[in-house]
């Protein structure tokens, strides 16, 4: 165990902490020349062209706006289908899960040419509102297993006492499930923020070139923007996540029976 | 408790309507690549299967995805069963898990910036002389034969293999281990009679989600990849977005193919994990 252990955290650090430091310092230094002898020099200028931007800020707003859309509606559907399935049994209930989960494996291209003509019809193409519902295809199944994991794990006594006790289930929700599945809402938020984040082919087709996201200014600066730059934008990127991150962790301490951090 | 029972089916609604959406996508393209002016025709499936722009395309693109998920769950596989005691804590699976902060394409970039015949593994190469010039490396990014968005994906995927597997080493209980070393198994008898039917089921899951991820994504081979041959998701977009509308029919025959491919191999992969045996499996593992 102990050679595992120093095998993994070599690997671990080669693989997965070193790519992210190098980003890091890049985007805090000029572009690279080792070969010519150069030594590193520090600057942060990247970040002030980057900033300076006026389109990065807007498709960060948009961006951050599509992403919480995104992330409430997953959340709403993640918690009432994953408490359905891991509570009800009845028939059929493989294929309700296989169908469920198989917006997965359709590829999401194909499903956003598919849908380009009706969105233009019923007037949701380059409209935020059509946007994140092509979000949610990539997104939802994967909060749906979260969740059907989440309540599964709860067990069904804790979910048949407050019907006994006579509390509703909204008062339910708020009071027992959402406190004790903080994990779960934690992982929906991250992966949920960081999919949404990661389409540029899907917003493009139904964004219409109207709805800038990050990832459309990202592809574009590629050509022009030395590498300083890319990799401030690189870090800005996963900034984004972590922002939304701490904003639910906010909402989090408003629910009942939270001990606040302070109060420790 | 009857009537809890029958309200809770009010739960799936939402669920219900969010599969409208994927359901009226596929259909509608379904729909579109076998139309003209209202008539049923199979020209556009005909001018795709004659188009050796779009036969390279595809080979290319099978070929690329299944390099990529196949070594993604390997690396994955290996990582997890001799680390999976070390991941249960909190700082290593931080440190796995760095890489899913960062969008496929960022990541590209990354692999761009460490990997491109004047990235940073190139510049360290000539000053410690092992390189003499810039034009010592392989071409590893925007390659012909797609190794930049094959180490790409297989660097993002392996977290997410980790992440699938990681519940289901955690619920594999010791005394299995403990019973093939009595009967004198050595570590490849465990993996083949302990872990191997547990994960199975997990494996395959995975395998199949990469691998129409990779198949279908736009976002890295555009980044990373050559203009031939080129990867069906970035020749399908081009298609729907080019000069002329008389190819967009073309883009919707080759999802809906792309579609078809995945939709077979899911179809066989439920055939091989007979029924019974992935009943039992995911019993176990949940």
């Amino acid at each position: 165990m102990i050679r595992n252990k120093r095998l993994f955290y070599v690997l671990a650090t080669l693989l997965f902490l070193l790519p992210t430091l190098i980003l890091l310092l890049q985007s805090l230094s000029e572009t690279w020349r080792f070969q010519t002898g150069e030594g590193l020099r520090f600057q942060l200028d990247s970040y002030s062209v980057l900033l300076s931007d006026p389109k990065l800020w807007s498709a960060t707003g948009w961006s951050i706006g599509i992403g919480a859309g995104v992330l409430f509606i997953n959340l709403v559907i993640g918690i009432m289908t994953g408490k359905a399935l891991a509570t009800l049994s009845f028939k059929g209930k493989p294929f309700v899960e296989a169908i469920i989960l198989a917006p997965i494996l359709i590829p999401v291209l194909a499903i956003a040419m598919g849908l380009h003509l009706f969105m233009i019809r019923i007037g949701l193409a380059d409209t935020v509102l059509g946007v994140i519902i092509i979000h949610l295809v990539p997104t939802v199944p994967y909060s749906i297993k979260i969740f059907q994991n989440a309540y599964r794990q709860l067990g069904s006594p804790m979910l048949e006492q407050p019907l006994i006790l006579g509390s509703n289930p909204l008062h339910q929700l708020f009071t027992i499930e959402l406190p004790l599945m903080k994990p779960a809402i934690r992982s929906v938020t991250f992966l949920t923020i960081v999919i949404s984040l990661s389409q540029y082919a899907i917003t493009a087709i139904i964004g219409g070139g109207r709805i800038i996201t990050l990832p459309m200014v990202f592809f574009p600066f590629l050509d022009t923007a030395n590498s300083s730059i890319m990799a401030a934008f690189s870090i800005w990127f996963s900034m984004i996540p972590l922002a939304l991150y701490v904003l639910v962790e906010i909402l989090l301490l408003l629910l009942p029976y939270t001990i606040m951090p302070w109060r420790k | 408790m009857k009537w809890y029972k029958t309200k809770a089916f009010y739960l799936f609604i939402p669920s219900f309507l969010f599969l409208l959406i994927p359901m009226y996508g596929l259909v509608q393209a379904f729909i579109q690549s076998l139309s003209t002016d209202g008539a049923l025709t199979f020209e556009f499936y005909q001018r795709l299967f004659e188009s050796d722009r779009f036969l390279a395309s595809l080979g290319f693109s099978l070929q690329t995805a299944f390099t990529s998920s196949l070594l993604s769950l390997v690396i994955g596989v290996l990582l997890t069963r001799s680390c999976y005691q070390l991941l249960e804590s909190y700082a290593p699976r931080l440190i796995v898990w760095l890489p899913m902060l960062f969008p496929h394409f960022v990541w590209g970039y990354m692999v761009i910036l460490l990997l491109s015949e004047s990235g940073v593994l190139s510049q360290l190469l000539q000053v410690t002389g092992v390189l003499s010039d810039s034009g010592g490396l392989p071409t590893l990014t925007r390659d012909a034969s797609g190794l930049g968005i094959i180490i790409t994906y297989v660097w993002k995927e392996v977290p997410f293999v980790i992440l699938m597997l990681l519940p289901v080493y955690a619920s594999i209980k010791p005394e299995y281990y403990d019973l093939v070393k009595n009967l004198g198994g050595n570590s490849f008898r465990q993996f083949t009679s302990v872990e191997w039917p547990h994960i199975l089921p997990v494996m395959i899951e995975t395998f199949l989600i990469i691998f129409s991820f990779t198949l279908s994504a736009y976002e890295v081979p555009a980044l990373l990849g050559t203009t031939f041959p080129e990867m069906v998701s970035v020749l399908s977009y081009d298609w729907f977005y080019g000069s002329s509308w008389d190819d967009r029919p073309l883009a919707f025959a080759a999802m809906i193919s792309i579609s078809l491919i995945i939709l077979v191999l899911t179809l066989l992969s439920y055939l091989l994990l007979s029924k019974r045996q992935w009943k039992a499996m995911r019993g176990r593992l949940k």
